[in-house]
Parts: structure tokens; C-alpha cells; sequence
């Protein structure tokens, strides 16, 4: 089987950082923090995160802080939005700097998002996804703040978007998707509210997205791409069901989406690489315990090692 | 001391070389500010090549236009509402639209500065949404019902060359809400929603945000509405037969029309009226199964039929017994289809094989789902000589994927 080519990702990482000016750079400006979350995580699978200044990276972040609101923009004089957020607790984790936060004041801008029905929406203008829910639930637990919104709510509402098929979409009666899938397992493991799910119903729909080329895909019909291997795989143990898709396949797929020269894991063979689908080969690996990457906690989408010093610690 | 002069010379020369090029840039934004607002009706933005761009002639200003102007104006082209930039000069224009729009966010211009720029930068960039969130903000200080049209006009240009932009979709979604806040009637604007989504999806296959989208209209539809929209998208469906997102739809709809029982007094017509509606789904369901073998969506679609139906047949039998079980007829004929597709010769093409497996965790899915009729099952097949659930699968599956199905039935090696 092919290897993980290790050093050329970190590699690819640490340089994809000075190539700012491509019209593609460009236009990714504003997602700049959840670039970072990508990114960063991967190196620190890799036991590379000492690659980068942590105090820049912290002073950087900081700087899409919004003191008003408490919440963070993608990049400097971005407005406010949870998923932006999420990656700046996430990335303040991975360094444990989680000190350079007003920690309730973050907390309040989250908790406010909740709306009567339990949802959140994303920022002020009201867009609501169970995305925004995970989101909310992820990040609050990680501040140890979820006393701070209705719990029995926000449960309730994710249960709200199960469909028959034992899935979960964007809102009630959406369609089901792998990423939102995660979501709504995620949420509801983080809330202690597992039972909720059919687990033979979902572990059934997850493990249909097996293609025959190993790879999974993220709704029926679609080809199968490296991101929705961290999707799937951690619903799957999420719920204890990993154990019903085709691991050594599904490896040999992701170590084929690597460019092996320049680094970089891209969505499916052959195409170009993007620090997104890096990170998301480089999780769904470290799910499927490959040697020499770090551990990852499923629900919480970081490192193992950064989840226990932050729920063990206290 | 001189190489002090010098290099302040270098740095002044280096100064004026930026300004100029700075000066370039504004000038390039305000051109294609002043094409935007000439022509409001575009629909159509191509990002060209310069060699495609060039071979569309030397742009609107004719074919007489002298070089000069060619070098100022010629990044842009407009005709018959279609609109081409010339992607060399992109990223300077974005950086001078981004620039442009953070100068005017807290500037005490009048509003259409803002307006003007965000739309250059959207255009460019449609994920920026601190641009469509100071869009909202403009917008909501008066209700203005023309202005929220243009603006679904704005999204739905965006979305004919961007037609998977979460932002653009959000936006939308906040437009019509503001709509619904002050018009009780949705009808019309529903509608239109519904065809733009039809058309974005004709380009954009088994695109989640669109068909969310269309999926997020339903609670604003009448009875009437939804009946339509059935109606209207078994063509689309049985075109695009792999489209799972379509026949989520459909399966939205029907839901949605269980929920609605607009009229109390008429529950028998409407429960009569729905009856007939998912016997009609199944029939049309099954015969697509046997046109188009091997498609994952069409069974699917069939596993949440079935389910709903087996449990409505079982509940009437329940309160009012008759001769012959509707539920009985129905599993024949479901058993039926499975051995028809088991049997099926094997041929070089895969389709068939594919077909069987997908029948075979049909039955098993069912089986699941609705325990009352496993044992009705298990001695259907034994009638056309299949030993049970068991002998299904291993007929049919893939032995890689062996190990899931054997787990869902109970049959599973504890020692694997």
C-alpha cells in the first residue's frame, strides 16, 4: 500500500501560507480562520504543530476578535459568525491559549444564537442549520459553558431533522448528508443524547456511502471524496459501527488522493490538492488509527490529547 | 549620504509606480461599476480567458476603438445582457472592490456607494458575507419591495455561475423572509422560486443547497401549491432518474401533504385523495426501477414508500379486517419484483448485478422497518425458492459488503 507522505504535507502547509497572491487566495480570504483550523490541526496530527509560532498564530486570531459581539470573523474586519468561532476556540485549544479568551463573553455570543425552537442560527441574521448547532454545542462544551442555553432544546431540535432513512439534513425535512450527519451525531454526543439515534439505521445509511473504489461519498448517487471520510467515519464511531465499512480500502483511497511530490491530499485521484480535503485525508487516517498520526477525538474534531487536557484538567 | 538620496528616490519612484497602479485599479472598479449599473437586467457573468475574451472583439466600444481605450475599457464586455470580464485582471479588481467597500462601510456616504460596491465585490466573490450582511443592513432601513427584487435578482445572477454559494443562498433566504413578514402572499414569489431552482439544478447536478432551498419553500405553499409541484417534478425526475435530491423533494412533498388537512369536514376525500396519490407514486416508482436498473435514488425512494404504505395497509386491516389482506397482496408483489431482479441474466453489464443488490436490501429494509410483516416475508420467498432473508443477500451482495448485512440480521460471526 502506498505510504502517507508525512513531511511533504507538513511541507505543503506551512508554505500554502505565503502563496497570498493567486486570485484563488484571494477569494478564500475571508474563510482565512477555518484555513487555519484545517491547517493547524493537521500539522498537530502529524506531531508538526512546533512548525509555526504559536504567539503569532494566537495574536493573529485575537485580531478577528470582535470585543463587542464576543464572537470572531473568518479574518480581520469580517463580521461575526459561529463557524468562524468554533475554528478560533478550536485553533486557541490546539496551543492551549484558551487564557487569552473573555471566556463567558465568547460563551454569551454563542448562547445568544439559540433560538425558541433550540436551533441556532449562524449569526445575527437569523440563518438556521444544524450545522450552527454542533457548532454552538462543540464550542460550548470545549468552554465549559453549556449550562449557559436550554440543552433539552437544542437536542430536540437536532432530533427534529431525522429523516426515515435514519439520517440527518440541514433543517427539518432536509435531505440527508454526510456532513450534516456529523453534525447532528456530533451534537447529540456531545449532550449525552445518543439514544436518540437508530444506530442500525444510521450505521446502515453511513456505510452504504462505500463506493467500490474504497472511498466514501457523502448522499447516494455521488462519487465518493477524501472529506466525507471524516464525515462518515466518525459518525460510524460515534454510534459503534465503524467496524461495517472496508477500513484497509477505504486507507488505500486517501493514500491515492495524495500528491506525493508537493504534498497536499485532494478529493479524489488525480485532482489538486487543498488544505481542506489535507486535513480531512489526514483525520479520516488518524480515525482508522494510521501509524505515526495522532489520535482524534470524533466528536470534538481535535486531537485526542487536546480534548483530555481540557476535559481532564478543569 | 547619497545612497540615502538614492534610496529615497528608489522609494519615491516605487510610490508613484504604486499610485499609478492604484489609480489603475479604481479606475478599472469604476468602470465596471458604471457596465453593472448601465445594464440592471444582467443575467450571464463570464470570467474569459484574454484569448477567448479578445476573440469577443475589442468589447462593447467598437471594433474602431484605438488601443488607449482599449487598455482602459477592454477588460469588459457587454451584450443582450450577458456580461465577460477578462480574468487577467481579477484579482487587481478584487483587491480594488474589497478596498472600495471597506473605505465605504463606515464612510457618511449615501448608501448607493456601499451598494454599488459590494455588488463589484460580491459579483467577484460571492462567499464574502460581511458584503451581503451590509446589503442587509442597508435594506432593512425601509421596506422597499422593488429593492428586494433586485436584490433575488443579484442572487439568482450569482447563482447562474456560482449555483452552490451558501452565502447566496442565505442571503436569498433572508430576502423572502422579509417579503413574508409584510406580504401575507407568497404564492407567486414561491413559484418563481421553485422554477429558478428547477433551472439551477438542470446545470447543477444533485446540488444539496439548491434543492434545500426548494425543500425550505414547502411550509410556504398552499395544498394546491404542493399538489403542483408534485405534479411538475415527476417529468424532472424521470430525466434525471440519479438525482437523489429531486425524489427527496417528492418525498418532502408528500409528508408535507400529510400535514396538511386544509379542510377538516373533507377527511375522507383527503385521506382517499392521498391513498391514490402513493399508490400512483409506487406504480410510477416501480416502473422507473424496471427502465433504469442499478439506481440507488430509485430504491430509496421505494424503501420510504413502501415503509409508509405497509404501515397504513397494516392499520386499516387492524380496525377493519377483510377477506383478502391488501398487506399480503402487496408483499407478493414486492416479492415479485425481487426474484424478477434476482434472476435477471447475468450479463457483461454491471447495471444488472448492481440491480439485484439493490433489491435484495430492499426486502432486507423493509424486513427492519416494519417487523410486523418479517414473517409474511421470509414465507413469500420461500414460495418462489429463496430460503429466507439469508439466501437473499448472499445472492446477491458483494461478499465485501456481507458484513453489515449479517450484522442487521442477527447472523453475524460474534467471533469477526
Amino acid at each position: 500500500m502506498a505510504e502517507l507522505a508525512a513531511d511533504q504535507h507538513v511541507r505543503y502547509i506551512v508554505t500554502v501560507e505565503k502563496k497570498k497572491d493567486s486570485f484563488e487566495s484571494l477569494v478564500m480570504e475571508h474563510i482565512r480562520l477555518n484555513g487555519a483550523y484545517w491547517g493547524l490541526t493537521t500539522l498537530d496530527l502529524l506531531h508538526k504543530l512546533h512548525a509555526v509560532d504559536a504567539a503569532e498564530v494566537v495574536d493573529w486570531i485575537m485580531s478577528c476578535y470582535h470585543p463587542e459581539s464576543g464572537g470572531f470573523g473568518g479574518n480581520v474586519g469580517h463580521d461575526p459568525h459561529v463557524l468562524y468561532t468554533l475554528s478560533a476556540v478550536q485553533v486557541l485549544c490546539l496551543f492551549d491559549r484558551l487564557d487569552v479568551l473573555d471566556i463567558d463573553k465568547v460563551a454569551d455570543y454563542v448562547a445568544g444564537l439559540q433560538n425558541e425552537d433550540g436551533s441556532f442560527s449562524g449569526d445575527i441574521w437569523g440563518e438556521v442549520d444544524t450545522r450552527f448547532s454542533y457548532i454552538a454545542l462543540c464550542t460550548l462544551s470545549l468552554l465549559h459553558r453549556l449550562h449557559k442555553i436550554n440543552m433539552q432544546k437544542a437536542v430536540d431540535f437536532v432530533v427534529s431533522c431525522k429523516n426515515l432513512d435514519g439520517g440527518f439534513g440541514a433543517m427539518p425535512g432536509g435531505e440527508s448528508h454526510a456532513g450534516q450527519i456529523f453534525c447532528c451525531v456530533g451534537a447529540l454526543a456531545i449532550t449525552g443524547s445518543l439514544h436518540h439515534i437508530d444506530r442500525d439505521l444510521l450505521g446502515w445509511w453511513l456505510c452504504e456511502r462505500q463506493c467500490k473504489d474504497g472511498g466514501l461519498n457523502g448522499r447516494p448517487e455521488k462519487l465518493a471524496d477524501v472529506c466525507y471520510s471524516w464525515w462518515v467515519l466518525s459518525s460510524l464511531i460515534m454510534i459503534d459501527r465503524v467496524h461495517w465499512i472496508d477500513k484497509e480500502k477505504l486507507a488505500k483511497f486517501i493514500l491515492n488522493c495524495q500528491d506525493k511530490e508537493n504534498g497536499g491530499i485532494s478529493d479524489r485521484p488525480d485532482n489538486a490538492v487543498d488544505i481542506y480535503h489535507t486535513y480531512f485525508g489526514v483525520a479520516g487516517l488518524s480515525l482508522m488509527e494510521y501509524p505515526g498520526v495522532k489520535p482524534m477525538d470524533p466528536a470534538y474534531a481535535l486531537p485526542l490529547d487536546v480534548v483530555n487536557r481540557i476535559f481532564l484538567r478543569k | 549620504m547619497e545612497q540615502g538620496d538614492g534610496s529615497a528616490a528608489a522609494a519615491a519612484e516605487q510610490q508613484a509606480g504604486g499610485a499609478e497602479e492604484q489609480q489603475l485599479a479604481e479606475d478599472l472598479l469604476h468602470r465596471f461599476e458604471r457596465v453593472l449599473h448601465s445594464d440592471p437586467l444582467i443575467d450571464e457573468v463570464g470570467f474569459l480567458h484574454p484569448t477567448q475574451f479578445n476573440s469577443l472583439g475589442c468589447g462593447q466600444d467598437g471594433d474602431s476603438a484605438p488601443q488607449a481605450l482599449e487598455l482602459q475599457h477592454g477588460y469588459f464586455w457587454c451584450r443582450d445582457h450577458k456580461l465577460a470580464i477578462s480574468a487577467e485582471i481579477l484579482p487587481k479588481l478584487y483587491r480594488a472592490a474589497r478596498d472600495a467597500y471597506y473605505s465605504s462601510r463606515n464612510a457618511p456616504l449615501p448608501a448607493t456607494h456601499l451598494m454599488s460596491h459590494t455588488k463589484a465585490l460580491l459579483i467577484l466573490c460571492p462567499d464574502m458575507l460581511t458584503a451581503w450582511n451590509s446589503r442587509k443592513m442597508v435594506l432593512l432601513e425601509k421596506y422597499d419591495f422593488t429593492k428586494l427584487k433586485d436584490e433575488l435578482q443579484l442572487c439568482a445572477l450569482i447563482l447562474s455561475y456560482s449555483p452552490k454559494n451558501e452565502s447566496t443562498w442565505s442571503h436569498r433566504r433572508w430576502v423572502l423572509k422579509q417579503v413574508a413578514e409584510q406580504h401575507q402572499d407568497m404564492a407567486e414569489l414561491v413559484e418563481k422560486e421553485s422554477v429558478l431552482v428547477k433551472e439551477i439544478a438542470e446545470r447543477s447536478k444533485m446540488n444539496y443547497r439548491a434543492w434545500r432551498h426548494r425543500c425550505w419553500l414547502i411550509p410556504y405553499m398552499t395544498r394546491k401549491q404542493v399538489l403542483d409541484e408534485l405534479k411538475k417534478s415527476t417529468r424532472w425526475s424521470e430525466l434525471h432518474v440519479a438525482d437523489n435530491c429531486c425524489f427527496h423533494y417528492r418525498r418532502s412533498l408528500l409528508l408535507a401533504l400529510l400535514d396538511i388537512r386544509e379542510n377538516r369536514e373533507d377527511s375522507l376525500s383527503w385521506e382517499s385523495e392521498t391513498y391514490l396519490l402513493w399508490k400512483e407514486e409506487l406504480r410510477w416508482n416501480e416502473m422507473l426501477i424496471r427502465c433504469y436498473q442499478g439506481r440507488e435514488s430509485l430504491w430509496n425512494h421505494r424503501r420510504f414508500l413502501s415503509q409508509w404504505w405497509i404501515q397504513q395497509l397494516l392499520a386499516v386491516e387492524k380496525t377493519c379486517p377483510s377477506m383478502t389482506s391488501q398487506v399480503d397482496l402487496f408483499i407478493i408483489q414486492e416479492i415479485g419484483l425481487l426474484s424478477e431482479c434476482l434472476n435477471d441474466p447475468v450479463d457483461e453489464f454491471e447495471e444488472s448485478h448492481v440491480q439485484a443488490e439493490l433489491s435484495a436490501l430492499y426486502i432486507l429494509w423493509i424486513s427492519k422497518q416494519v417487523p410486523a410483516v418479517k414473517g409474511k416475508l421470509e414465507e413469500r420467498l420461500h414460495s418462489v425458492s429463496i430460503m429466507g432473508l439469508k439466501d437473499v443477500l448472499v445472492r446477491a451482495c458483494r461478499p465485501e459488503k456481507m458484513r453489515p448485512w449479517m450484522n442487521l440480521l442477527g447472523l453475524a460471526d460474534p467471533s469477526q
